[in-house]
């Protein structure tokens, strides 16, 4: 079986060689036909034709477009991402590597706050099923998953900071408690959906005939709740991980513009506006990367979790 | 669910709703649902008639000190901008452009792109099959808001030439420069509004086309057109919008994003983006509160009445996890 597993890995790396170089060149294409270059951006209203030409050289993109593509992947492949002409020609990871960690930082805190709240609020409002508490329970967290980030980003610090006083709003780094506001108003939108998986997993697991052996030798409610009900509906949650990043991107780009926070998402936003050329193509290189080894990496762990999934995994790959 | 045992339908079989109502009997009986529905109905009615609910033109600026920034009056429902703008008006604007925008990507996006290459898919399988399953996956996984927008940042620039050029010679006028801008966004929404759609369809397809009255249909001769079209999509449909409706909430949401963000509708557009981020950061919400409020709680309800909606359609769709 194991080997079925490797083909299956090997066979989703291979697919994804040619769907990430499709994503760079299409990004590529996009940033360079468009009428505005980094020169233009760079020189602004002090646009001078000649010196724009140099810089142009300089940077290489007065060539032909196909070189340039492949003048790019060759830096790629030699580990250089190109420079941020907006940073005063700093690498490409001199500029993003530092905003990488604080926003992963921020995105483990997120995930870690999404599940760890989502899962048990999940098990309760399935437990509690047919009494009003459970669509109480999941309307309240679908409420909460409806607010904007750019609405919430605004009114939680009114709110807490403004009005009680319980926390400061200057960014001191991502290990001090000054982020837990932040993160807070990036994660609670994903409880829901987790919560709702949860949910659903858990009343799946609770017809499965050997919750009802479990009852029926008489085991204590609580050890069938935790050991056989929740133990198993947790497998599905794995999958939830790889599904909730993208929004989770999108929660942080929000939040690190509202907040101050110097994180990869709003450098992004920067590099898009800036026509940042090497910094935009590095970084969603870096999120198509990440994300899908994500998801291998979250199907290969379901795989040996649940030995049922790999024989399928196997034959349908 | 109350235990009146239903008296033996003997004989007056004419008189049982048919399969395809048990969905919509469902559905009515769902009061969550239903009060869901309402407010939708009402956002998007709103939308439509903008023109003759809004009490004023959506961006009529009065420069004057006492009509910037009024509090709510009887004058201005919802109060008005910083520029003088009423609010109330500008809302039920930012409703036209909501609807606009999720009517054109999901009829183009969700409906033509999802509905044909799910078929696709999911009926010729093999290596068709897998490229687009594949791509979707792909796709789902990028950043999307990224891409979004530098979509949107590449092809505003460029196009703004061409909005200059439709103004001067179309009968658009002063309309081409918003329309330009609207089709962006939507090119931009494009490439992700499908994925969601194009995957129901495929395992809805793979698990009717095992069907024995699809066999059947084969069996006789149907052409793959007819097979597809009246066999097999009739079977596809429920769960079909039972997706869609769960993915309405995020394709209005991106289009406030991106105009939250500038990359949006052209500023003279209304849209909740635009109010949201007029209606600024922290200290402008201490100030004027009104601001944020007028225009956060309308869309915070819509997006709650969607996601209320979608909840109550799985529910439906998948008994087993039924809430009763």
């Amino acid at each position: 079986m194991s080997q079925g597993l490797a083909g299956y890995v090997i066979r989703r790396l291979l697919w994804t060689v040619p769907v990430i170089v499709a994503i760079s060149i299409l990004v590529f294409l996009l940033l360079r036909l468009a009428p505005q270059d980094p020169i233009d951006s760079l020189l602004g209203q002090r646009y001078d034709e000649e010196i724009a030409q140099r810089l142009r050289a300089k940077y290489g993109y007065d060539r032909p477009l196909h070189i340039q593509y492949l003048k790019y992947v060759q830096n790629l492949f030699q580990g250089d991402l190109g420079v941020s002409t907006k940073h005063g020609d700093f690498s490409v990871a001199e500029v993003i590597i530092p905003k990488i960690r604080v926003s992963a930082g921020m995105g483990i805190m997120a995930i870690i706050l999404v599940f760890g709240l989502g899962i048990p609020v999940g098990v309760y409002a399935a437990l509690v099923r047919g009494s009003f508490l459970d669509p109480l329970i999941i309307g309240f967290w679908l409420l909460i998953d409806s607010i904007p980030v750019f609405v919430s980003a605004v009114v939680a610090p009114w709110l807490f900071a403004l009005q009680l006083g319980w926390v400061d709003l200057t960014y001191e780094g991502v290990l001090h408690p000054n982020i837990i506001l932040p993160v807070f108003v990036m994660s609670l939108p994903g409880v829901a959906g987790v919560a709702r998986l949860m949910r659903a997993s858990v009343i799946q697991v609770s017809n499965e005939e050997y919750v009802r052996t479990a009852r029926a030798k008489g085991l204590r409610e609580r050890t069938v709740v935790v050991s056989h009900v929740v133990r198993n509906a947790l497998l599905p949650m794995i999958t939830a991980i790889g599904l909730s990043l993208p929004g989770l991107f999108a929660g942080s780009l929000f939040v690190e513009l509202l907040f101050g926070i110097p994180g990869i998402a709003r450098e992004s936003l920067q590099a898009v506006l800036g026509f940042d050329f090497d910094v935009v193509l590095g970084l969603v290189l870096f999120g198509s990367v990440l994300f899908v080894l994500a998801n291998i990496l979250i199907d290969i762990a379901y795989g040996f979790i649940d030995p049922r999934i790999r024989i399928t995994a196997a034959r349908g790959g | 669910m109350s235990t009146v045992v239903a008296p033996l339908e003997t004989g007056d079989l004419g008189t049982r709703p048919a399969p395809r109502y048990r969905f919509l009997r469902e559905l009515v009986r769902k009061k969550i649902a239903m009060a869901a529905i309402l407010f939708i109905t009402i956002f998007y009615l709103a939308g439509i008639f903008a023109p003759w609910v809004s009490t004023s033109d959506p961006n009529y600026q009065r420069l004057t000190i006492e009509d910037r920034l009024d509090t709510p009056s009887s004058e201005h429902w919802f109060g008005t901008d910083g520029a003088g703008r009423d609010l109330y008006s500008r809302v039920v604007h930012s409703a036209r452009t909501t609807l606009l925008f999720t009517l054109v990507v999901v009829l183009t996006g969700s409906l033509v792109l999802g509905l044909t290459l799910g078929l696709l898919a999911g009926y010729r399988g093999g290596y068709i099959d897998t490229a687009i399953m594949r791509v979707g996956e792909v796709l789902s996984g990028v950043p999307t808001l990224l891409l979004m927008l530098a979509i949107s940042a590449a092809f505003r620039t460029r196009l703004n030439d061409v909005a200059f050029w439709l103004q001067d010679n179309t009968f658009l006028g002063d309309d081409a420069r918003p329309i330009v801008f609207f089709l962006i966004i939507v090119l931009a929404a494009l490439p992700f509004a499908w994925i969601g759609s194009a995957r129901i369809v495929r395992s809805q397809v793979l698990a009717i086309r095992e069907q024995e009255y699809v066999l059947a249909a084969e069996t006789i001769g149907a052409s793959t057109g007819r097979l597809l079209l009246r066999h097999i999509f009739p079977g596809v449909l429920p769960i079909f919008l039972v997706g869609l409706s769960a993915s309405m909430g995020g394709i209005a949401g991106a289009e406030i994003a991106l105009s939250y963000l500038g990359l949006g509708v052209d500023p003279s557009t209304p849209s909740f983006g635009t109010l949201l981020q007029n209606a600024g950061g922290v200290r402008t919400f201490q100030e004027y509160p009104h601001m944020l409020l007028v225009s956060g709680i309308p869309i915070i309800l819509f997006f709650f009445s969607w996601n209320l909606l979608g909840d109550a359609l799985v529910d439906i769709v998948e008994p087993r996890t039924h809430r009763r």
